[in-house]
């Protein structure tokens, strides 16, 4: 009897998570306006930078980076990174909102944990996203008659861009947490987009960096978040997907760690002190 | 109308300077913003020298004007950044049983922290990575003022769609969003519809692109340009948000 109780709890509590997933969805789904907002903003953001990157690749300027970029220039990487950056889940706003307004509180005398219900909605709030957002960029694509990648891309972009995803939402939920400690988490925000903009490539490839940089950058989670899938446009192969795969696995269970960690510091300290 | 703005714009100012740790945290938070932006510049410079005939100079000029009009606009306009939600909120129901007009003390609602960390970077980018001189002063100043007319110009015209769409509220940022992300790239990758939207319905051509060829080359035919687009896109803004009112005044406005 006592080791079917944690057995049940724990299904009970996978059960719960599950369901703040599909609210998570549904919601996304249900607010389409806002939706296809951010895909009109996916696809103006796009229009720049395929402009920005189609001139560079025209030029070809000698002695430069230039002759090392792809022959389809950057415009699909740069598609999948901002497809991957753009559904990520505003997570650190809704755990900011809670922590500061005193709203723990009723969540912590509930049975399911809360810290794991917000994460699992915030999933299905970015999956909803990457659905609408990649809808619209497919069919761009398809208009914009640029030469399309081998098939097989699209299947190592559709498993490795969700898995990215899951691993930035648990990066926001980091800086969120934040909000135990500072007022206002929209400076650790800041912070950490740029990082994650810079170290994770998100305008250009990693591979573009100096070395010492690029050794910096490529074992970060920030890689492991966009470069990775976005490679997979320019470069598919199923050595670097394995490898890729492997890498985003372990991100994901080291920043669950990392987020589970600040979480119980976090609630150690409203619990001393309050809010 | 000059006295009641600065003096309101002045309480807005001190309000925003009242929490000293979260203005400091925003302040710098925007720092460490614009100098990553700024990083991520020198990097694609250093690695591809120009783009269109733009150096890391016109990128720098570009940047730095963005920011400064962004701070301007944001230290003594800020009430623009959520004019929309306030119409939809019907928030200027106290403000026309006053005798001052609607704009001006929408406008000075409120003033943006985070502004002046873009205010100090935008200065810093100018003196130090522009290769501006003494000289080239007086072409930024109007710049700045044609640039920031049409931005403030622009996000009015965006949050004045709210006296006719309840959804006005987050198009009207995203709007101003795009408008800003329009802005921040060098004006040689435009061409064909995309240059006509950026000098059209998100005007980065003339907020920062038009400035940033003035200073490349002043001329009067491209200063007649700044001053005419900011005298027409004021003119606009005002009409659609004096069309808007009349809109309230009957009632016919959604709520959000």
């Amino acid at each position: 009897m006592p080791s079917t109780m944690p057995r049940a709890e724990f299904r009970g509590t996978l059960s719960a998570a599950f369901s703040a997933f599909a609210l998570g969805v549904r919601r996304n789904l249900a607010n389409w306006p806002i939706l296809m907002g951010r895909a009109l903003f996916y696809l103006v953001a796009m229009a720049v930078l395929s402009a920005l990157w189609d001139k560079v690749s025209a030029q070809r300027v000698a002695g430069t980076l230039a002759s090392s970029l792809p022959h389809g220039g950057l415009t699909l990487y740069i598609g999948v990174t901002e497809w991957i950056t753009l559904s990520v889940a505003a997570i650190h706003l809704r755990l900011e909102d809670d922590i500061r307004l005193g709203m723990l509180e009723p969540h912590l005398l509930r049975p399911k944990p809360y810290l794991l219900q917000k994460i699992a909605e915030a999933m299905g709030d970015s999956v909803a996203r990457l659905l609408g957002i990649g809808t619209a960029a497919l069919i761009a694509l398809v208009l914009s008659g640029r030469t399309l990648p081998p098939p097989i891309a699209y299947f190592y972009v559709a498993i490795l861009g969700p898995i990215g995803t899951a691993i930035g939402v648990l990066i926001y939920a980091a800086v969120g947490l934040a909000a135990f400690w500072v007022r206002r988490v929209l400076p650790p925000y800041i912070i950490t987009q740029k990082i994650w903009f810079l170290l994770g490539g998100l305008f250009a490839p990693i591979g573009l960096y100096p070395a010492w940089f690029f050794g910096i950058a490529i074992v970060s989670p920030f890689a492991a978040s966009i470069f990775m899938p976005g490679n997979m446009m320019i470069a598919p192969s199923a050595t670097a997907f394995a490898a890729d795969l492997a890498a985003q696995i372990a991100w994901l269970i080291a920043l669950s760690a990392l987020v589970a960690l600040i979480w119980r510091a976090g609630l150690r300290k409203v619990l001393r002190e309050g809010v | 109308m000059i006295p009641t703005y600065a003096a309101n714009i002045a309480i807005a100012i001190r309000t925003s300077l009242m929490d000293r740790t979260n203005f400091i945290l925003n302040s710098a938070g925007m720092v460490l913003n614009d100098i990553f932006f700024l990083i991520l510049w020198y990097m694609f410079f250093v690695g591809f020298r120009q783009v269109g005939g733009w150096g890391l100079h016109d990128v720098a000029r570009l940047l730095g004007i963005i920011m400064l009009v962004v701070a301007i606009s944001g230290v003594f306009f800020g009430g623009y950044r959520d004019m929309a939600a306030t119409i939809l909120r019907g928030e200027i129901d106290a403000l026309l049983t006053q005798p001052k007009s609607v704009l001006p003390r929408l406008l000075a609602r409120e003033s943006i922290a985070t502004a002046w960390g873009d205010l100090v970077m935008g200065i810093w980018m100018l003196c130090t990575f522009a290769a501006l001189s003494l000289y080239d002063l007086p072409f930024v100043l109007i710049g700045l003022v044609c640039g920031t007319v049409v931005y403030v110009a622009s996000a009015v015209v965006y949050a004045s769609l709210a006296f006719w769409f309840a959804g006005a509220r987050s198009f009207a940022r995203d709007l101003t969003d795009f408008m800003l992300l329009f802005s921040s790239y060098p004006g040689s990758i435009y061409a064909g519809m995309t240059k006509v939207v950026a000098y059209t319905l998100l005007p980065a051509g003339f907020i920062v692109l038009a400035p940033v060829a003035f200073l490349r080359g002043p001329s009067f035919s491209t200063l007649g340009v700044m001053v005419g687009a900011a005298l027409c896109y004021a003119a606009f803004a005002a009409l659609a948000f004096h069309l808007g009112l009349r809109r309230y005044r009957r009632g016919l406005v959604p709520t959000g």
